[in-house]
């Protein structure tokens, strides 16, 4: 680990003032903790905003907000996100063990970085660390990276389970920096890696992500989050669904449709959406509609797999949400 | 059959009871010291440079920049090996720092001492080292018959082993072919390696370290520092777990210079990544089988090829080669057999001793071949194992008679004849495959039930001088008789520690029996290796009673004008007043004989383990998830000296073996290391883990103390076959390689 | 840094701690506390769990200064002098610990669990501990000695 100085602003003004290209907040620590240690991140001066006023659950008018610090495990926790949007309790209890959900924040879990072996390794090339270095996983050891939203200069995954639930309900992420607030939505926060891989967010110098917005979708209260991994619990996913469905009878009006484990960012499947659409509730429906995921897939020689479980992750969580209440 | 002594004394605690271990209470408290806690005033920490290459020539080292680094204390090289710059424990191949040649990733270069750790590191970043670099050379069953490079001077081949039994003609008219690959497997102990060198005045040095045999690290020690073995003083630190990745030197030689060097304490700690490196894994094993039966399911020959690949130095490789060989059919009679087992040299990883020891892979294959047979003559899969199964008086394909108990067929029949667990129904969704992660309720599941057999060689072999020494010491302390027992046999875990002052107990009718450190300061204890710790060094405590008995009695025949039998507590009390009587012996088992090197012949093994696993498995065909549902065993373990330590064990190995079934993998690609870390190499958690019902066979070996066997390792050998064919039996795919994988049963169409 | 903690309920101080160091580095070789573990250093393990705050975390990945005028509690804080808390009594009793390397993170999860949920399923035992490796037992005995404790 590189030498740093540690700093606690008082005000999240004073975040956003110190921070540089020389900083990096820390928040639970999960993430930014871990990769110092392999000298990934390499920041100079750590800056701790775990006293900033960042906290809180608010969901008054039907949706939430969800402010940066607050803890995986709370917020999973919660009766509001439990009862009104399963699918974001689910995504959050199967990231990881109890212990760093205890630890980790929400802001921390969607800014985290990929699990990719070669960008966790110094000594080896990687776009995202340095530009222009180069890929190693395109042609080395692909099995966990990505088949979707990848190109020529990364394919990485993105490993956030909340993400994914996020994008599926057109969260928006709140930010706070030099010129003020913005919202973004979090679909948009997200970058392809195209040919700027280092470039993970739609976040401008100092900006820090002080709070996510999931609007308002009652129901949302029908929706599952699924993963398969390699072994029953902690651990990244394989493959992932986010999946709400709005029903009358058995007919889907609407749907939302997220995975991971498949794209460099979370990845919306708007086609699934149009093709469940007022289509009869059945496994036929699913399947068909769950063929339309593999459009754009690029595996690589150790994922061909994955397209193939893509489709079925998904028909199982729309037959997963069937039995469910 | 040994028993001991017949004894009117009330003895609590002794053999045959589960008294809790002497250790538990510190370890519950997070006092017990191991490895990486220890401390000592004015210490430095150390650090190893390794290589970042499979293979590469090193055209120079520059030390400079990193000399420079405030708070460093010394950055050495092989030009600072005072003695001879080589170790290993049956070849001394690998140089203890690297002269001008890496042949593995990771492989140690450099040392640096420092203040702190972190400096420690960043002044090993500083080193700049210029490599050339060579194309690694992958292929272990290519190193064999191929023309590639020569690692080593002598070839690439380490070890060869053939068996010639029988007519190696032999036809028959069924017969199953299966090439099947294990991959490469890790200890993954979690106590990283680590230990604390002390320089000592006399010029020598005192280290403290967590390892599997105190005695063959000192004579490496030794023979790096050119140092005589009174000058280099061990001691066993808390060990953290082994599984045979701590036979291997890791940080001892290392921490020895730099304290040397240095004048002060040295503590080395390797992190998670680093262990991965700086241990030898299990040997990742190419196997051909032919299976040739009557029509009856009778065997009547098996043919077999198995590449081991040793990785880039020997450790352990011949031995695990001879074991692979002669423990290559498993327990089944045939007369016509025909294997030739050879463990090589590549640039990979190195490979050695893990729990299992080459039987492992043989058993994976040759349980799967059992499978296939059975397939094949329409036989149900337990019925051709019985059918075959060896017995006492049965000979082994070394020629060896079974001389004592070989109830194959029962341990089947037992884990058979086991209720099934319930079937899936209103169970707890986080009964289902994918647990916790809401993928089915129970739609695209399939049961699958599963079984294998094996059997593991117990104890050192092939004519190996197998011994350990104890050293007791009775006293009377505080009014009452107390026993200091002293060994050089490590404890890692398994609780011989609690063996020893079962067995004092026992013997001499007596409870306070205190265990002493183990160290270097009496004689040599063996390996914490092939099942043979409470066999073995059990054996040298059993003498060193017996021997510290006869005294006893003959002081009491001077106290009590008579001889007696034996004594109570008090009688002891009074007999030895104020004397100590202390005895040290040295015990073998009986002896091994080599195997002749063209027909692999001969009285190798002392004694055999065996074991039978039932494993039910719940697979969802659709997203390819595997649940094992319960995990049986059966095993015989002679004479269960503790009971609760004994199912302990049992269930240690059949999840090491669960774990190679469904999830463990070191990956390597071109030589390299891809997976050091907890995240990438997977071990199972508890919500991977079934309930494992296990039923204990105690049919005693009379050759044996107390009739006892070697536990630890049979459990890793039918544990692994056995779920692989509950999985294959649940989706009626081929599985010919361990690890499986998700996308390994979904791509394919289920039955 | 100086470093101001509470630890198993008694204000300690470290002095000259970079900030680079963990609180598990703190807690092992600054405050002489080595019962939590460091099996990975990485958050993959669970060996290094302690309470903090009364909420149990990975030590490893708490950076020091995190940890300033906060309260921890680690393995060493859990038995009453000389009388053993009875989570780590059913641990010993119960056969759960072989080389014990995984027993401080696992009796804080344990006693973290049984302080909320009393009375445990099985599958809660499993759900809770599932951040907890353990590379001896199979775990079977660990779920004994749960299950033990909870009794108690």
């Amino acid at each position: 680990m590189r030498e740093y100085r540690f700093e606690r602003p008082g005000t999240v003004t004073e975040a956003v003032r110190r921070s540089g290209s020389d900083t990096a907040y820390l928040a639970g620590g999960t993430t930014l903790v871990d990769l110092m240690k392999l000298e990934v991140m390499t920041p100079g001066r750590v800056l701790d905003i775990n006293r900033l006023p960042l906290r809180g659950l608010d969901a008054t008018g039907g949706g939430l907000r969800i402010g940066a610090l607050e803890r995986m495990t709370d917020v999973a926790a919660d009766p509001r996100v439990r009862l009104g949007y399963p699918m974001l309790s689910q995504a959050l209890e199967l990231s990881a063990s109890g212990q760093l959900r205890n630890m980790a924040s929400i802001g921390g879990n969607l800014l985290q970085r990929t699990r990719c072996g070669y960008f966790r390794d110094v000594s080896m090339p990687c776009n995202k660390r340095q530009p222009g270095s180069g890929c190693p996983a395109i042609r080395g050891e692909n099995r966990m990276h990505a088949v979707l939203g990848t190109s020529d200069s990364c394919v990485a995954t993105h490993p956030s389970d909340l993400a994914v639930a996020l994008a599926a309900l057109d969260a928006r992420v709140q930010l706070q920096g030099r010129d003020g607030v913005r919202t973004v939505n979090l679909c948009d926060f997200y970058l392809l890696p195209a040919d700027t891989p280092h470039l993970e967010h739609d976040l401008r110098p100092g900006e820090l992500v002080t709070g996510v917005i999931v609007p308002r979708l009652d129901w949302a209260q029908r929706s599952i989050y699924l993963k398969i991994r390699d072994r029953q619990s902690y651990e990244f996913a394989l493959s992932s669904a986010a999946v709400a469905i709005r029903r009358e009878g058995d007919t889907i009006v609407e749907a939302r449709v997220a995975v991971g484990g498949m794209g460099t960012r979370p990845w919306r499947l708007p086609a699934v959406e149009r093709a469940l659409a007022g289509r009869p509730a059945t496994s036929n429906t699913y399947a068909a509609a769950a063929t339309a995921t593999v459009d754009g897939t690029r595996p690589l020689r150790h994922n061909a797999f994955k397209p193939e479980l893509m489709q079925r992750t998904l028909i199982r969580a729309l037959l997963e949400l069937e039995q469910t209440r | 059959m040994t028993k001991p002594a017949e004894v009117t004394r009330s003895t609590t605690g002794g053999i045959g009871e589960s008294p809790l271990r002497p250790d538990g209470a510190l370890k519950v408290r997070g006092e017990f010291a191991y490895s990486s806690d220890l401390w000592h005033e004015d210490m430095v920490w150390g650090v190893t440079l390794r290589s970042p290459h499979p293979h590469a020539r090193i055209r120079s080292v520059d030390l400079t920049e990193a000399l420079r680094v405030p708070g460093v204390h010394a950055v050495l090289t092989h030009q600072d090996v005072p003695g001879t710059n080589r170790y290993g424990l049956e070849h001394a191949d690998q140089p203890v720092l690297a002269v001008d040649l890496v042949r593995y990733h990771g492989e140690p270069v450099a040392l640096v001492a420092a203040d702190h750790p972190e400096t420690a590191r960043r002044a090993m970043k500083r080193i700049k080292v210029d490599y050339e670099v060579l194309t690694p050379v992958s292929d272990a069953e290519h190193a064999v018959h191929g023309d590639g490079p020569r690692l080593h001077r002598d070839g690439n081949v380490v070890r060869h082993v053939p068996i010639r039994r029988g007519d190696q003609n032999a036809t028959a008219p069924v017969v199953v072919h299966g090439v099947y690959e294990v991959g490469m497997q890790d200890q993954a102990f979690l106590g990283p390696e680590s230990g604390l060198a002390v320089p000592a005045e006399d010029g020598g040095v005192d280290l403290f370290v967590a390892t599997q045999w105190l005695h063959v690290d000192q004579r490496q020690i030794c023979y790096a520092l050119g140092l005589p073995a009174d000058k280099v003083r061990l001691t066993l630190a808390g060990v953290g777990g082994a599984f045979g990745g701590r036979e291997d030197l890791s940080i001892q030689v290392h921490a020895c210079l730099l304290a040397r060097h240095t004048g002060k304490p040295v503590k080395m700690v390797y992190n998670r990544e680093e262990s991965f490196y700086g241990h030898v894994h299990r040997h990742p094993a190419k196997l051909y089988y032919e299976h040739g039966a009557t029509e009856d399911g009778r065997l009547v020959y098996v043919r077999s090829r198995i590449y081991l690949d040793g990785g880039a130095y020997a450790s352990s490789t011949p031995a695990v080669v001879a074991n692979a060989a002669t423990l290559g059919f498993g327990p089944y009679n045939v007369d016509n057999v025909t294997m030739d087992c050879w463990g090589v040299y590549t640039n990979n990883p190195p490979c050695g001793a893990m729990r299992g020891f080459g039987a492992v892979q043989a058993g994976f294959a040759y349980e799967s071949q059992m499978d296939k047979l059975a397939a094949a003559l329409g036989m149900d899969p337990v019925e051709v194992r019985v059918r075959n199964a060896m017995s006492e008086g049965s000979t082994m394909p070394t020629g060896q008679v079974l001389d004592s108990a070989a109830p194959v067929a029962e341990l089947l029949r037992l884990v058979r004849d086991r209720p099934m667990p319930a079937e899936r129904g209103e169970l707890d969704l986080r009964a289902m495959p994918g647990g916790v992660s809401n993928t089915t309720h129970g739609e695209g599941v399939v049961r699958g039930v599963g079984y294998a057999v094996g059997v593991k060689n117990i104890c050192f072999s092939e004519g190996f001088d197998d011994y350990s020494t104890a050293r007791l010491r009775l006293e009377v302390l505080g009014g009452e008789p107390a026993a200091t027992i002293h060994t050089a046999a490590a404890e890692v875990g398994q609780g011989l520690v609690t063996i020893e002052q079962q067995i004092v107990r026992t013997e001499l009718g007596i409870q306070q029996v205190t265990v002493h450190p183990a160290d270097t300061t009496v004689g040599n204890g063996g390996s914490t290796s092939a099942s043979r710790q409470t066999y073995v060094t059990g054996g040298a405590v059993k003498a060193a009673c017996e021997a510290v008995r006869e005294k006893l009695l003959k002081l009491a025949v001077t106290r009590f004008g008579e001889p007696r039998a034996n004594l109570t507590p008090a009688e002891i009390v009074s007999v030895l007043g104020t004397e100590v009587i202390e005895e040290t012996v040295e015990w073998r088992h009986r002896p091994t004989t080599a195997l002749d090197p063209e027909t692999g012949q001969g009285f190798a093994h002392v004694q055999y383990g065996f074991a039978a696993h039932r494993a039910v498995v719940d697979v969802d065909v659709e997203l390819g998830l595997v649940k094992v549902v319960e995990l049986a065993c059966a095993q015989d373990v002679g004479k269960a000296l503790n009971p609760q330590a004994v199912v302990g064990q049992i269930h240690g190995g059949s999840v090491q073996g669960l774990g190679l079934a469904v999830m463990e993998e070191i990956q390597v690609t071109e030589g390299k290391v891809r997976n050091p870390s907890f995240t990438d190499y997977l071990i199972p958690t508890i919500l991977d883990t079934p309930p494992m019902p296990v039923d204990v066979l105690e049919l005693a070996d009379p050759h044996a103390p107390y009739g006892l066997r070697g536990v630890g390792e049979p459990p890793t050998i039918s544990s692994t076959p056995a779920v692989v064919a509950a999985i294959r039996a649940a989706t009626g795919l081929a599985l010919t390689r361990v690890p499986v994988r998700p996308e390994h049963l979904t791509l394919e169409e289920p039955r | 840094m100086r470093l101001n903690v509470t630890v198993n309920g008694e204000p300690r101080q470290a002095e000259d701690v970079w900030p680079g160091e963990s609180l598990l580095y703190v807690l092992r070789e600054r405050l002489g506390l080595p019962g939590s573990k460091n099996a990975c250093e990485q958050g993959e393990c669970g060996s290094c769990t302690v309470y903090l705050d009364g909420t149990p975390v990975c030590a490893c990945l708490v950076a020091a200064g995190q940890a300033e005028g906060r309260e921890v509690r680690t393995v060493e804080g859990l038995a009453e002098g000389e009388a053993l808390d009875r989570v780590q009594q059913s641990f010993v009793d119960a056969g759960a610990v072989q080389c014990g390397f995984c027993t401080p993170g696992l009796v804080v999860a344990a006693h973290d669990l049984l302080a909320r949920v009393p009375e445990p399923t099985d599958p809660e035992i499993r759900e809770a501990l599932a951040g907890n490796l353990c590379r001896c037992t199979g775990y079977e005995k660990i779920l004994d000695a749960v299950r033990l404790a909870a009794r108690r």
